[in-house]
């Protein structure tokens, strides 16, 4: 088993591990799940850190977006054909994809809330060592932050609102576009864009629940 | 004979001439955003990104002497489009000029449309090279004489003036797009024309700017909804009921305007079934059709996706009928290209006047030559360094992997920054211009 402290050498390795836990279960090659979650965090990024005071563009954000349900739709997939123990490995993967996103951008306190006892490194730039990523991944949960993933696996909730990344992204395509963004009142647009982030993922931090649900339950 | 027959690698492409700043240091409002020749190749127009549009005209005399290089120098510079401010939803405007179509020429003057992202002009550009003189009531200066002091009257002539070339807007097309426009495309009975944005296409009547019609909206009701864009829209040459749209999902959507008057139920999709050995996480984002365009006899149309080319039969839509790749070495660079945005440049092509060659441009100021006929390529590149006068161009050759031979350049040394995004055709001859960021370069066939 994976656990915290373990410094991470060849990727060989890791396969090795796998294959011992469950030598009936197909193997998914790692650099897949490398190039996965580098794609994944860079998404993320792409999205939170458009320009507040020109148009967003429509065609790139549909594109990244697309991108990222695609990503979301084989995490969900896999988490459902693979064991416990490596569903929560795919449920790192999204929380440190967030802490990466987070690290970039100050205002936005996703994963404080979502992973309260976690200890996260200060990441480095993603280009620069995927390694990183991986260390990032191997934290510790509390107890019963896998209790409720377990609980979710079981359930197979069938209402999964197909709540996903797009209902606020796009909400927030929409608020940019259509509404009376108050941007005149915050001091610069950069900064005016990440507090309307904030105040967005605040407020739906419910929601970040159900795309736990998504990527580890059914 | 220039423009007839010969391909890409049967005609030797000569430097011509290269317009824009020499210096390194490139003033964002200098890049050039669109490049286009008028109908008959004498007019050759260009956009940049602070608005203003830069119209070359070719030297006529001694067209009939083979040796002669027919240059093109400036014929009119005017500002199209400033930037604006959107006060409702608090943004800018940009007012880096999208997309220039020239109209028909039906008399002296010469037309064109210009396009930034939310509102289409019409400019007329005229020659006046008369003014009328001798004026009974005013002075050569313009002050009005004393008119006790006049005694005779006579009539005013017109003399010669140094030529004076006069861009006036005669319309402008404001209002009729939420999104940003893409494309504008002049129909062949020279009274419509389309605008296309990245949800919604508009017809609109060259003489009336207070109306448009909505021949195509693909804005689901709810936004959460949306996967897929308009990326490009196109008239038929000759048929004035037929345009076509592609989109970020690679496919292309043909619509018959005599169906309906809504076109949401496309006549014809054109698509090809992915490779699924190609699969990856970037497979629709490089699918995504950045540029499409009729052939000039209207049988075909070309798409340009981010990395390949493909010609279609406007009567087979389950797949096109040539493919050819631009910069397959970049395949496995995707996610670098991903992280620096580069994926997303949106790269143009264009037909010769003939239909057998297409163009298109790549990074490191390269662009390639696709010889339909002849089924061969070339890789051209538009550098500073070739710029003696006449001087033969070298294929240019990129090593993917392995060792590199002498006079290749490796993946790794490309320059991403240098990008040719925007090539014109002249329509009868074999005469190209390319942009590069800040620069337009003519190339001209050798001729021996």
């Amino acid at each position: 088993m994976l656990g915290k402290g373990l410094k991470r050498k060849l990727e060989q390795e890791e396969e090795n591990e796998r294959k011992k836990m469950d030598p009936h279960q197909e193997v998914m090659p790692t650099f897949y799940c490398l190039q996965r979650q580098t794609v994944l965090t860079l998404s993320l990024s792409k999205l939170h850190s458009q320009p507040a005071h020109s148009d967003p563009g429509l065609v790139r954000r549909v594109l990244i977006t697309n991108t990222l349900r695609h990503i979301q739709e084989e995490l969900r997939v896999e988490a459902v054909l693979l064991p416990q123990s490596l569903a929560t490995d795919i449920k790192d993967s999204f929380t440190s994809a967030l802490a990466e996103i987070e690290d970039l951008c100050p205002a936005v306190e996703i994963t404080s809330s979502l992973t309260n006892s976690h200890k996260f490194r200060q990441t480095e730039p993603v280009h620069e060592s995927m390694e990183s990523n991986m260390d990032s991944a191997l934290f510790q949960f509390t107890p019963s932050l896998l209790d409720s993933a377990q609980s979710l696996f079981n359930h197979c909730p069938s209402l999964l609102a197909d709540f996903s990344l797009d209902d606020f992204l796009f909400t927030e395509i929409d608020n940019l576009l259509f509404d009376n963004t108050p941007c005149s009142s915050s001091p610069s647009p950069s900064s005016g864009s990440s507090k309307v982030i904030s105040m967005t993922f605040k407020s739906d931090l419910n929601e970040l629940d159900h795309i736990m649900e998504v990527l580890v339950g059914s | 004979m220039a423009g007839l027959g010969g391909g890409g690698n049967d005609v030797q492409w000569c430097f011509s001439q290269v317009k824009g700043a020499i210096d390194d240091d490139v003033a964002e409002a200098d890049i050039i955003s669109t490049v286009e020749f008028n109908h008959s190749g004498e007019l050759l127009a260009t956009g940049d990104k602070g608005g203003r549009v830069v119209i070359f005209q070719q030297e006529t005399e001694n067209k009939s002497q083979p040796q002669y290089r027919s240059e093109y120098n400036v014929y009119s510079t005017f500002q199209s489009h400033e930037p604006e401010f959107d006060y409702l939803k608090s943004l800018e405007i940009e007012e880096k000029i999208n997309k220039i179509r020239w109209l028909p020429q039906k008399n002296a003057a010469q037309f064109l449309l210009s396009t930034n992202d939310k509102t289409i002009k019409l400019w007329k550009i005229s020659e006046r090279d008369k003014r009328p003189e001798g004026y009974n009531l005013k002075e050569e200066d313009g002050r009005y004489r004393d008119a006790t002091t006049i005694t005779t009257l006579r009539v005013p002539v017109f003399r010669p003036m140094d030529l004076m070339v006069e861009a006036s807007p005669r319309r402008v097309f404001a209002n009729a797009h939420t999104y940003h426009i893409n494309s504008i495309s002049v129909n062949s009975d020279h009274e419509t024309y389309l605008s296309a944005d990245d949800l919604r296409i508009n017809l609109w009547n060259q003489e009336i700017t207070d109306r448009s019609f909505n021949i195509v909206d693909i804005k689901p009701a709810n936004m959460e909804e949306l996967t897929e864009v308009i990326t490009a829209a196109e008239f038929h040459p000759h048929q004035c009921n037929t345009f076509v749209y592609s989109s970020s999902k690679g496919t292309i959507r043909l619509c018959d305007m005599r169906a309906s008057a809504l076109c949401d139920k496309h006549s014809k999709l054109f698509e090809e079934p992915e490779d699924p050995s190609n699969r990856s996480f970037f497979s629709e984002i490089i699918s995504s059709i950045s540029d499409v365009k009729f052939s000039h006899n209207g049988r075909y149309m070309m798409t340009r996706d981010y990395l390949s080319v493909k010609i279609w039969d406007i009567n087979m839509e389950n797949r096109p009928v040539e493919t050819y790749q631009v910069h397959e070495y970049l395949r496995s660079k995707l996610c670098s290209l991903y992280e620096n945005d580069c994926i997303f440049d949106k790269f143009e092509c264009c037909w010769n006047g003939n239909d057998s060659v297409v163009m298109t441009g790549s990074y490191n100021n390269f662009f390639r030559m696709l010889d339909r006929t002849q089924r061969r390529d070339v890789t051209l590149e538009a550098s500073r360094e070739s710029c003696k006068p006449r001087q033969v161009l070298k294929p240019r050759r990129v090593c993917a992997g392995g060792k590199r031979k002498k006079d290749e350049i490796s993946v790794d040394s490309l320059d991403f920054n240098k990008k040719i995004l925007h090539t014109a055709w002249h329509p009868q001859d074999n005469i190209i211009a390319v942009a590069t960021t800040n620069n337009l370069y003519i190339f001209q066939e050798k001729v021996n």
